[in-house]
């Protein structure tokens, strides 16, 4: 099976269709996914700023990590299966416009990112759990975090309106003279 | 109100946000790492009165940590909000979501400040015996309902069809 072939198949699945040709399946779809990546954001800004010793300096580290990194997970889930009902309405779009293909880049890279905070400071929590904060790497790590998803929720607002434009202007019944409600 | 709208969308303000396509998305973008904000620091306070996480920490410990987070990103919010009704006269000020949107967010701001003083008010009392009590925590996760209920709305501003004859947004 080629890409195009897989990309067809999951645009005219039954699933694809359902959400399509709802009302308002969708909307619920993408607020859900709102909720999902800003739970992600905001758990994660929580531990980078403690990283940094910029905020919750007083508690552990460790502490604050087993209080929201949970929930982290659990946004994350609920951000990635909202995230690829949506896709598969549009896979063809979707997998063809730069933000999207932006934005999948720079997932990989937080996840990397945080595959090297294990790698280097989280080996040493022990050593530092009750300090301001995190040694250097850790520091750079969480600096870098927070810049990548707040790149990663721009590319993903940009998704949404190079797409959408994209489908409204194959579509001719348009009455812009008469767009307000009279 | 559609006078009213007719006239804003007409400001140079708008237009200068009508004309330059990035600057929606943009303030769109900025809004929602706001929201990201005023969710988890509303998440963690109730976190805290339902007693699944933060235990270690005072409600005034924890106010103080999350509190000034809440109400400094609520300006941003409400900054990026109205330059976009004012981008968008329309699309916003003619939506029911957008209204119904609004009054939520009074009211959940409302009971913001009054948590806030009042925890640190009565702080021993709200430690001792008010946390504890089941109408605090159902409150709470009220709270926190009314909030995710915000932000769907904000995002259902975009398909404010989905009311039907609610809604008086023209179709995107």
């Amino acid at each position: 099976m080629t890409v195009a072939e897989i990309l067809a198949s999951l645009q005219s699945s039954g699933l694809a269709n359902r959400i399509r040709d709802s009302l308002y399946l969708f909307p619920l779809i993408e607020s859900t996914h709102v909720i999902g990546l800003t739970t992600v954001f905001g758990t994660i800004a929580i531990i980078d700023l403690r990283l940094l010793g910029l905020a919750s300096t007083r508690r552990p580290f460790s502490r604050i990590a087993s209080d929201v990194l949970k929930w982290t997970w659990a946004a994350f889930a609920l951000a990635a299966v909202t995230g690829l009902l949506m896709f598969i309405t549009n896979a063809g779009v979707y997998y063809h416009n730069f933000y999207f293909r932006t934005k999948m880049a720079l997932l990989l890279l937080a996840g990397i990112n945080t595959l090297l905070f294990e790698l280097t400071a989280g080996r040493s929590i022990h050593r530092w759990d009750k300090e301001n904060a995190a040694p250097l790497a850790g520091k750079a790590i969480a600096a870098l975090s927070l810049v990548l998803w707040i790149t990663i929720i721009f590319m993903g607002r940009w998704i949404g309106f190079t797409t959408t434009r994209a489908q409204f202007q194959s579509e001719p019944d348009i009455d812009i003279e008469n767009l307000l409600p009279k | 109100m559609i006078q009213f709208t007719d006239w804003l969308s007409r400001t140079s303000l708008s237009l200068a946000i009508q004309t330059h396509e990035w600057v929606i998305p943009t303030i769109q973008s900025i809004h929602i790492v706001g929201i990201g904000i005023v969710l988890v620091s509303v998440f963690m306070i109730v976190l805290r009165i339902l007693g699944l996480a933060g235990r270690d920490q005072s409600l005034v410990e924890i106010t103080d940590r999350f509190g000034p987070w809440l109400f400094s990103a609520l300006y941003v919010m409400l900054a990026t909000g109205t330059l976009m009704v004012i981008g968008e006269p329309a699309r916003e000020l003619l939506a029911f979501s957008f209204w119904l949107k609004m009054s939520l967010v009074v009211l959940a701001t409302i009971i913001a400040g009054i948590f806030g003083s009042s925890v640190r008010k009565d702080e021993a009392y709200w430690e001792s015996s008010i946390v504890k009590s089941l109408s605090t925590k159902s409150l709470a996760l009220f709270t926190l309902l009314i909030w995710i209920a915000i932000v769907i709305l904000g995002r259902l501003i975009a398909y404010d069809h989905v009311w039907g004859s609610w809604s008086h947004a023209p179709k995107a």
